[in-house]
């Protein structure tokens, strides 16, 4: 092991290594903070660029994009109340507010640093744990599955907006996009019509931009007067305080530790990943604090929460990938496909064959995290000067790079199309006070969820095994427990502030 | 039943009063509830599987077969709102509408934009959408248009060149396609 560790330190270590490992992070920063360009698509990009480096550096570079990635999507999220990532969806629920409250400083810094502990808690449980974690989540069948994202949704339904029923909802709109398009099991058309447009379905991306980004930036130019004063999205009086929120995110170790190994553990599971994991992190950090009424509100608790859990994902992701050759996320499989290219097969092998390589990507992930603290506590004024830019510039340009991400994602004009259709219907249910997280979520998990009920019962039409598989049964009584807490926890608050008229 | 009475966009802005939400709700949820039907009945015509008990149908049915009832439970909810709340004042709606006019108009340029956007091609319709939107928005005087024409060529030309020569990814190009 210690062998492997030095070769692997040794080949990464290399001034050239170092340098494209760097532009890896501020690449996957900026991509991440553009709403729209997901982490998988910074790190589509990268990958020809690798195929003529050493395949350490190559990995190492993609590695630097991925963990640059989670902390970008925090950019947007807090700054523009548009999640840059599906993993950054919990984070506008109080990023976004205390950016609003006139500390959008104090909302990056603690993102900033939760990012950084996170990652390195993932990188040290993937180095200690990573066996054992890979052989708990390659046990889940297809009963437990389907129950994890049951689970899954009644806890984003029972966490957002102010109705469960209006959660559920959308939730359930998100899992019905999600079928419309070819059967993922036979390849029948389903809903299409016969039309060009939604021949290929809702890709998710397409949803979640249009979801979040178009509908929150109609909703900025609302305030007619405001916009034409020149308005700027934050005050002007913005404080970047590093070293503040770095103690103030140390006053909070149980939350971090906690978010962080949630991250971890639903990183591990293939399928789940850091848009999950924010939403879980941050339901468990609600349900654990002293004050889960100041979630949503701008509480430092459910950004550190939030944060640290997405981020946690990148090294819980790698666990099953190097372990078991099966990548946890589509960023995971792009990497494995990058280790593919250079003829190295992804597999149980890997760690005897390649150990190099392994402990290389392990010292690769910590560096790569070290790089986002530095690169984001150095450069943070000059995002933050996004700030600064009038609505009047920033809604048309995001709006442009909205349609960019939508085309780029397949290069079909269609899909710009459906971002219009489902840009209006977001803003229509946003007036209508419909909490939109369920519904994108609902569309990411739609196909994971069908396919895996499907199996279940093409494997044994005896359905009761959902409720005798004890892992399945434990999630489905999670899920049921959400519910109950939540009517519980809203029926409690209605009685205490009542007539809220 | 109170978020029927206080609607509120992302922003915690009132958005109706009096018996505009609960009927916007009466509306909106009517016309998915009915289109959530119709689909499930279209779901029907889905083939079956010989090699599984549930076809291909069955999952978006049992979707959708839940969300016909969860909209007609909100829509029982918002009609007692709606028989409790007093009538709003005449000229509400129109003056909601006036309110909104701004994002009407982004919304209408940005339509127009993806429209025009096959034809047109990036960087055509970007330089236009960027150089109209900037202007509805408030670029009104000339160092306002001057960065506006800026950061139009930017975000047009130059980020169709960046994908074009770096990325090697076409964006649409249109009349000089």
């Amino acid at each position: 092991m210690m062998e492997a560790l030095l070769s692997g330190m040794d080949q990464l270590f290399t001034v050239s290594t170092m340098i494209s490992m760097a532009l890896g992070v501020i690449a996957g920063v900026i991509a991440s903070a553009i709403p729209g360009f997901t982490i998988t698509m910074a790190i589509v990009l990268t990958l020809p660029l690798t195929f003529t480096m050493p395949p350490l550096q190559g990995v190492a570079t993609m590695l630097a994009v991925y963990v640059g990635g989670y902390t970008g999507g925090l950019i947007s999220a807090a700054l523009l109340g548009i999640p840059g990532t599906p993993s950054s969806v919990a984070t506008t629920f109080d990023a976004f507010p205390m950016a609003r409250k006139g500390e959008p400083g104090r909302a990056l810094a603690l993102g900033i640093w939760a990012s950084f502990f996170g990652a390195l808690v993932s990188v040290i449980v993937l180095i200690l744990a990573a066996p054992p974690l890979a052989m708990i989540a390659v046990k889940l069948g297809a009963w437990e599955y389907f129950s994890l994202i049951i689970f899954a949704m009644t806890v984003v339904a029972s966490l957002v907006g102010t109705s469960m029923l209006k959660g559920l909802m959308t939730g359930l709109l998100g899992l019905f996009i999600a079928t419309v398009g070819a059967d993922p099991m036979m390849g029948v058309a389903r809903f299409t019509f016969d039309s060009d447009l939604l021949a290929n379905g809702f890709p998710f991306l397409v949803v979640l931009i249009g979801i979040f980004a178009v509908s929150q930036l109609l909703s900025e130019v609302e305030d007619a007067a405001g916009v034409k004063q020149g308005k700027a999205l934050m005050p002007d009086d913005v404080s970047f305080e590093p070293l503040t929120a770095l103690k103030e995110v140390l006053r909070y170790p149980v939350n971090l530790v906690r978010s962080s190994l949630v991250g971890v553990f639903i990183g591990a599971v293939p399928g789940a990943g850091g848009s999950i994991a924010n939403l879980l992190a941050y339901d468990q950090a609600k349900r654990a604090s002293k004050t889960p009424e100041a979630f949503g509100t701008g509480t430092p608790e459910g950004v550190i929460a939030s944060e640290s859990g997405n981020s946690a994902t990148s090294g819980g992701g790698l666990i099953p990938m190097i372990a078991l050759g099966i990548p946890g996320s589509a960023v995971d499989a792009v990497l494995m496909a990058s280790l593919m290219v250079h003829g190295i097969g992804v597999g149980p092998r890997l760690i005897m064959d390649h150990g190099d390589l392994v402990y290389g990507m392990f010292m690769a992930m910590m560096v790569a995290a070290m790089m986002v603290l530095v690169v984001c506590l150095f450069s943070m004024r000059l995002f933050l000067r996004v700030t600064e830019v009038p609505k009047s510039v920033i809604v048309p340009v995001v709006l442009v790079c909205c349609v960019i991400g939508a085309f780029a994602l397949n290069n079909r004009v269609t899909d710009v199309y459906l971002l219009l259709g489902i840009g209006v219907f977001g803003y229509i249910l946003s007036k209508l006070n419909y909490p939109l997280a369920p519904l994108v979520l609902g569309v990411i998990l739609g196909p994971i969820a069908e396919t895996n009920l499907r199996r279940a019962l093409m494997s044994d039409e005896n359905w009761t095994l959902f409720f005798t598989r004890p892992i399945s049964l434990a999630l489905l009584a999670l899920a049921a427990l959400s519910i109950v807490l939540a009517i519980r926890h809203r029926r409690r608050a209605a009685h205490t502030t009542p007539a809220r008229t | 039943m109170s978020q029927a009475h206080t609607d509120r966009s992302s922003q915690g802005e009132p958005t109706a009063s009096g018996r505009g939400g609960p009927l916007a709700h009466l509306i909106v949820n009517g016309a998915l509830a009915a289109l959530f039907t119709a689909l499930f009945f279209r779901a029907q015509a889905l083939p079956a599987s010989m090699w599984e008990p549930l076809g291909s149908g069955s999952f978006p049915r049992l979707v959708l077969a839940v969300l016909v009832m969860l909209n007609l439970t909100i829509m029982v909810k918002e009609l007692r709102a709606f028989i409790a709340q007093p009538a709003g004042e005449r000229g509400q709606v129109s003056a909601w509408i006036w309110r909104h006019r701004l994002a009407f108009g982004v919304l209408s340029l940005f339509a127009a934009y993806i429209l025009l956007l096959p034809w047109l091609g990036f960087t055509l319709a970007s330089l236009g959408f960027l150089l109209a939107g900037q202007w509805l928005l408030g670029a009104r005087s000339f160092k306002g248009l001057a960065i506006a024409l800026v950061i139009a060529l930017v975000f047009s030309l130059g980020v169709d060149t960046l994908f074009r020569d770096v990325f090697i990814i076409s964006l649409p190009r249109g009349l000089f396609g």
